[in-house]
């Protein structure tokens, strides 16, 4: 009968115990702490996410500061339209309550370029029933004003039939009618 | 005599208090109204009035919360404000987009003619002038995560840097990811691209650091139209439960992916992919 030599499956076997400690202990080592709480991926990345800063507030907050602002733009017609589209983020406006910067205010070509981001008829895709386009130069003349007006000679940038409502009221002139 | 100069004193004394109290009544007063009680100054986040009601007020329950995202193509004007607010909020870096807009244009032969200058960041100021066809339809498509009940991204990254949320939103963990790229080439809808400040994969969360707060998302805040809308399913009277409850037809792109996206469309036309 053979010697039971069985070295070689010691080895083995010991092989595969140094292998799983070791790889256990790697494995404990490696994972984050918050791995697997929810699935597949560290749960405090979550967290990490709903921490990130808010930079988009709302308009309500801006109105509560900028009351005479708040006064006729909500009664417009672009009461919709978000302050921080037109202004740039609150974030860079105000930090913890104080005002750290100025946002920018469009004025000349670069509001008119901002009219017509929306009110551009050329572009056809625009729903006729969701807003008011017009073609440029034709609203101009058909208004019989000067080609070099900008939109805010007649138009209220917060409320756009403000001033022509006004007028229309004081004169009884309907230009609409007019033409 | 003693003792009327004693009573003369306390009148003028008495007559001095007086003024004075009536005097600080009425700055007290004025100020008041030149500082009306309405004007509330929100000093974070969290004081501004909730855009999702139901959230407020309440411990956010991540296993139950469950989300839904809506774009009516019809009332998208394709403005871009979306794609500002979107920028403005993460400060993503130039030519990469976490939500854009198509502007599609169908002739009568049914061929499609789909543009996207600049995701929309920029709008839509000039009429497609390179092709010369009779159109038919045309529309913008707001693009933007479709928040898969079964999302292949995840399936695909090999170390769980992207991953769903128990309340549905699929995320990125920025200091796991290691840039491989797969989740990029798994999106059927192409929503994802590799930040090229941090090296991580990125793409639109439906700004889940805001709705945690009970705010709507950056581009649905600032939508002028309402073409884009979030709301709360488990408020029965949230506007996207009544529109998910309603008649109108509602779609989803690349059904037959099984991806079972978490965003909806009003009026997308079959063309749109």
């Amino acid at each position: 009968m053979q010697s039971g030599n069985y070295s070689h499956l010691i080895r083995i076997i010991l092989g595969i115990i140094v292998f799983a400690v070791f790889g256990f202990i790697g494995k404990k080592l490696l994972t984050p702490e918050s791995f697997g709480v929810y699935g597949h991926f560290r749960a405090d990345a979550i967290e990490e996410e709903a921490a990130r800063e808010i930079r988009h507030w709302t308009n309500a907050s801006c109105l509560s500061c900028h009351a005479y602002e708040a006064k006729i733009h909500l009664k417009g017609r672009h009461k919709t339209i978000s302050c921080e589209f037109c202004h740039g983020p609150y974030a860079d406006h105000v930090k913890d309550g104080k005002k750290t910067g100025t946002l920018p205010v469009k004025k000349g070509e670069d509001m008119k370029i901002l009219c017509m981001r929306c009110h551009n008829k050329a572009i056809q895709a625009r729903p006729g029933e969701v807003i008011k386009t017009v073609v440029m130069p034709d609203h101009l003349t058909s208004q019989k004003v000067k080609e070099t007006h900008n939109c805010s000679q007649c138009h209220h940038v917060h409320a756009p039939l403000m001033y022509i409502e006004k007028a229309r009221k004081i004169t009884g002139f309907d230009a609409k009618e007019a033409l | 005599m003693d003792n009327k100069i004693s009573m003369d004193n306390k009148i003028s004394d008495d007559r001095r208090s007086f003024i004075k109290k009536v005097l600080n009544g009425t700055i007290g007063g004025s100020l008041l109204l030149v500082f009306s009680a309405g004007a509330e100054i929100f000093k974070s986040p969290e004081d501004i009035p909730a855009q999702i009601p139901s959230l407020k007020n309440k411990e956010y329950e991540i296993t139950k919360a469950h989300f839904a995202f809506i774009v009516d193509i019809t009332k998208c004007i394709g403005c871009g404000s979306c794609c500002v607010a979107d920028k403005r909020e993460y400060n993503v870096a130039d030519g990469y987009y976490r939500t854009w807009v198509e502007r599609y244009l169908k002739d009568y032969d049914d061929n499609v003619y789909v543009d996207s200058p600049k995701g929309g960041l920029e709008g839509y100021q000039s009429p497609r002038e390179d092709i010369d066809v009779k159109v038919r339809d045309t529309f913008f498509v707001p693009k933007l995560c479709n928040m898969c009940k079964e999302p292949p991204c995840v399936q695909v990254c090999p170390i769980g840097a992207t991953f769903q949320t128990p309340d549905g939103f699929v995320l990125v963990d920025h200091k796991r990811c290691v840039g491989c790229g797969y989740c990029i080439q798994a999106c059927p809808y192409s929503v994802r691209f590799l930040n090229p400040v941090t090296k991580t994969a990125e793409k639109c969360s439906w700004c889940y650091h805001r709705v945690r707060k009970g705010l709507q998302p950056a581009c649905v805040s600032v939508c002028p139209t309402g073409a884009r809308k979030f709301g709360d399913l488990n408020d029965e009277n949230s506007e996207v439960s009544k529109i998910l409850k309603g008649p109108g037809v509602i779609t989803v792109l690349k059904r037959e992916m099984g991806t079972f996206p978490g965003l909806y469309y009003i009026g997308a036309r079959r063309e749109v992919i």
